[in-house]
């Protein structure tokens, strides 16, 4: 290793003395990949208790949705029927009619509004 | 205020005895570790493991944290970007768990053979067993620790400020994190888990909120948006609004306070170079120049034409000569004379001067000579002496010959009548011509205008056909580049193709099969052949026309400008879409955006995410504790809530809260929002106090524990914070 990093010290020793088992022992090459459960395996495994990891999510508001403009965050009256972006006024629509089919899906998709294709 | 890491490895690590606890803070985004008792961590990094490959060595290796990036050249990072050990705010990922913790305990110094001190870690509200067992084996197995405590940083963070006299046994702390929101409620100073309420939305959510919304509003400099930017834009310029849809208004309207409130980020900006127009002189100079290569190009062809006359007339000359000398030759001794000169016969040496003549005439400009070609038409019958004999007269032998003799005079026949017929094309079209002279002659104005009338209308009509064929007609108004990528199903006709395949694909199977029955049928497979629509490739009548008249108009009309083949969009006047850039488009314009990211904190489906906002939150915990309308205790808890966690520091966070909790509970009832002394470092500091504690061992549990009184058990296991 170059003495300049080395200097650094960035970089996590391989051998480590108050380990019992080294990482390199226990994760040989190629070995680590997708072998960890997600959080969803995680939650479906575990049996039903209270009180429990989904049990604690919070409940969908009660106040009324509040509807913003996806490009300039505006307050927005109206929904372009052709993208379904929301827009505040004449203007913001001019340019929302410019934009790329690409642009109008990553707005959407920032609110999760975004068509999924199958 | 960003929070800096200290990554310094430790040295007195050997002075603490074995009795002395070890604090983890092990948050979604930062890993804090340091000795119980203390009031500040040892070591704090960003909690995300890179596996690059080093370049000089190809060895795999492992680096902690935030790097220096002056470091990163040695490394080669393409195949692994930085990974986290957390899904949402669980620990899944293990393997990434243990570089982390590798990287912390060598940073604070262990050098043993083991680390010989009790744990305390963090870990989220309920975290499921799976992970908190998970969490135990590694730290029991790997680094042989004693014993283990587990608790919620939230809590930790709340009882350190109770012990600070900043809120009472009985609250609520409100913990926005990085990627998730919680609230929890305490009671008699214990946090009760069945009241407490996570949404899934935090300080990663609001980054990349703000990372998404100006790549979108600056296309052009979308790559200099990186998440560390966007985190360091977030942290210095983000604030919440009192008033969502006030204080978008006012930015609206364009009033005073919201340009005082506008940020602007100049990225650097070099003017491109002013083009400046040829001078007079030089325009002249360079035509100068230009006439003499031409000059020098023309005498080099000329030089290079008369060396090949001479060439050719020498020779001819010795030809000549070849022959002048064949006839003073007997009769007998010419084979042998002829074998010298590498011809066979003297027909052969006759033909080639005969050639060599002809390309000489053909290499000075003279006019080629078609009789001999005439001559050969002439003499049809003796060349081809066998076509009118019958064929029973004749040997096999003879059948080839005659054959072949057919052949040759029907092609020889075919060249005459092409020619002639373009002749007479020829003679057409001179006649045309001459007749149109005539008519400019005439009255050249109106004949101006007829030909442009002309010129226009069959311009239009090849157009159209154009259009036609790629069948812009129906694109839709904000598609203008969207169709870039798709172009195999462009043109009108591939576009028919493609639905007869999908038609046919599908068709089979449905109904009788009557495919075959009619003829028609099988001109299907001719229309959805590759090659159907190439037939129109070829230039029409149309196209023709048009290159006649344009190229006539050019003789014509000094004001007639070509239309560029090619160039639709200038044809149709329409601007060019690309404009030099200005230092204006490398100025980045941060309005809005300073509090509407940080508003979906209060409004997640702002981002699609649909539950409640912090402030919500906590109207929903209250409902949520079994305490039976218990009012007293409801306004016990309302008038003492902690705000902690990276989120609350964002400035206007407390009176929104305030406000917002206000709108939620019944009029009249004690609010109080206080803001932790640190809502950074308290969690790790509330620990560090919990551990110190005597009865800290008390709440730990040994290796031993763990496997005897098993998984139930460890799903149920809670601290008591009361200790603290």
């Amino acid at each position: 290793m170059e003495g300049e990093l080395v200097e650094a010290d960035i970089v996590v020793p391989m051998h480590l003395s108050f380990k019992k088992t080294q990482a390199y022992e226990k994760y040989p090459k190629g070995q680590s990949r997708g072998r960890w459960k997600h959080l969803k395996q995680i939650l479906q495994a575990d049996p039903d208790h209270h009180p429990f990891y989904i049990n604690i999510e919070s409940p969908p508001s009660t106040q009324p949705c509040k509807r913003i403009c996806d490009v300039t965050g505006f307050e927005a009256p109206y929904v372009d029927p052709r993208t379904n972006l929301r827009y505040a006024n004449a203007h913001v629509f001019k340019t929302l009619r410019s934009l790329s089919t690409h642009q109008v899906h990553h707005y959407l998709s920032i609110r999760n509004a975004a068509p999924l294709l199958k | 205020m960003p929070i800096v890491s200290k990554t310094r490895r430790q040295t007195d690590y050997n002075l603490f005895p074995p009795s002395v606890p070890i604090v983890i803070d092990n948050g979604a985004s930062y890993f804090r570790i340091g000795w119980a008792g203390e009031t500040e961590p040892r070591v704090v990094f960003r909690n995300i493991v890179q596996r690059p490959r080093h370049k000089a060595t190809g060895e795999t290796v492992t680096i902690v944290g935030d790097q220096d990036p002056a470091m990163m050249k040695f490394f080669d990072c393409t195949r692994s970007g930085p990974r986290s050990a957390f899904d949402s705010n669980v620990v899944y990922q293990f393997e990434i768990m243990e570089y982390i913790l590798d990287f912390a305990f060598d940073r604070l110094g262990a050098s043993g053979s083991a680390i010989d001190h009790p744990i305390l870690i963090t870990e989220c509200v309920c975290n499921p067993v799976y992970s908190r067992s998970k969490m135990a084996e590694l730290l029991f197995e790997t680094y042989g620790v004693p014993s283990v405590a587990f608790g919620v940083d939230a809590a930790f963070s709340y009882k350190y400020n109770q012990r600070h006299g900043k809120c009472q046994k009985d609250g609520i702390v409100i913990c926005p994190g990085f990627t998730t929101t919680h609230t929890i409620p305490f009671v008699d100073g214990e946090p009760v888990y069945k009241g407490s309420c996570r949404t899934n939305i935090g300080g990663y959510h609001v980054t990349d909120y703000l990372k998404q919304l100006l790549s979108l509003k600056y296309p052009f400099h979308s790559s200099i948006f990186t998440w560390e930017k966007a985190e360091e834009l977030k942290l210095e310029h983000c604030y919440i609004a009192p008033d969502y849809v006030s204080e978008a208004r006012k930015f609206q309207e364009g009033t005073k306070e919201a340009e005082e409130k506008t940020r602007y980020w100049q990225l650097p900006w070099i003017p491109p170079p002013v083009e400046v127009p040829p001078s007079e002189e030089e325009i002249a100079r360079k035509a100068a120049i230009r006439e003499k290569q031409g000059q020098r190009l023309r005498e080099m062809a000329e030089a290079k034409r008369s060396s090949k006359i001479n060439e050719m007339e020498n020779e001819l000359h010795s030809l000549h000569f070849l022959v002048k000398q064949l006839d003073q030759v007997e009769e007998d001794d010419i084979p042998s004379f002829l074998s010298d000169t590498g011809y066979a016969s003297r027909q052969e040496l006759e033909s080639t001067v005969s050639k060599v003549t002809q390309a000489l005439r053909k290499a000075r400009g003279e006019p080629k000579d078609e009789t001999d070609e005439f001559e050969e038409n002439t003499d049809s019958n003796e060349k081809y002496p066998l076509i009118n004999v019958p064929d029973n007269m004749l040997t096999p032998e003879q059948i080839k010959d005659k054959k072949k003799q057919l052949f040759l005079k029907t092609t020889t026949e075919g060249r005459l009548r092409a020619r002639q017929k373009r002749n007479e094309e020829e003679l057409e079209k001179e006649r045309r011509n001459q007749l149109e002279e005539e008519r400019r002659r005439e009255n050249p104005e109106f004949y101006l205008e007829e030909m442009r009338a002309q010129y226009k209308e069959v311009l239009e009509r090849v157009e159209q056909k154009k259009r036609l064929k790629t069948n812009g007609s129906n694109t839709n108004g904000n598609q203008k580049s969207g169709n870039v990528g798709r172009g195999e199903r462009l043109s009108a006709a591939k576009r028919e193709r493609m639905r007869l395949l999908t038609t046919a694909a599908f068709d089979r199977g449905k109904g009788e099969d009557t495919f075959g029955a009619k003829d028609e049928d099988w001109q299907l497979y001719k229309l959805m052949s590759k090659d159907h629509d190439e037939d129109d490739e070829r230039p029409d009548s149309d196209e023709a026309e048009l290159a006649r008249l344009s190229s006539r108009l050019q003789e014509i009309d000094p004001t007639f400008e070509l239309k560029a083949e090619g160039e639709p969009g200038q044809a149709s006047g329409e601007a060019p879409r690309v404009r030099p850039l200005t230092e204006e488009d490398y100025k980045i314009v941060i309005g809005v955006e300073r509090f509407r990211c940080p508003e979906i904190l209060f409004h997640p489906n702002l981002v699609g995410i649909d539950q409640v906002g912090v402030d919500e939150m906590v109207g929903a915990s209250i409902r949520r504790l079994p305490h039976d309308d218990d009012k007293e205790l409801e306004e016990k808890l309302t008038s003492s809530i902690l705000m902690t966690g990276g989120c609350s520091l964002v400035p206007g966070m407390k009176e929104r809260l305030e406000c917002g909790i206000r709108m939620i509970r019944p009029c009249g009832s004690t609010i109080n929002v206080v803001q932790a002394r640190d809502p950074v470092l308290d969690a790790w500091r509330g620990a560090s106090a919990f551990a110190a504690d005597l009865n800290f061992l008390g709440n730990a549990f040994t290796k031993k524990d763990y496997y005897e009184k098993g998984e139930e058990w460890l799903r149920s296991y809670q601290i008591q914070y009361n200790t603290l």
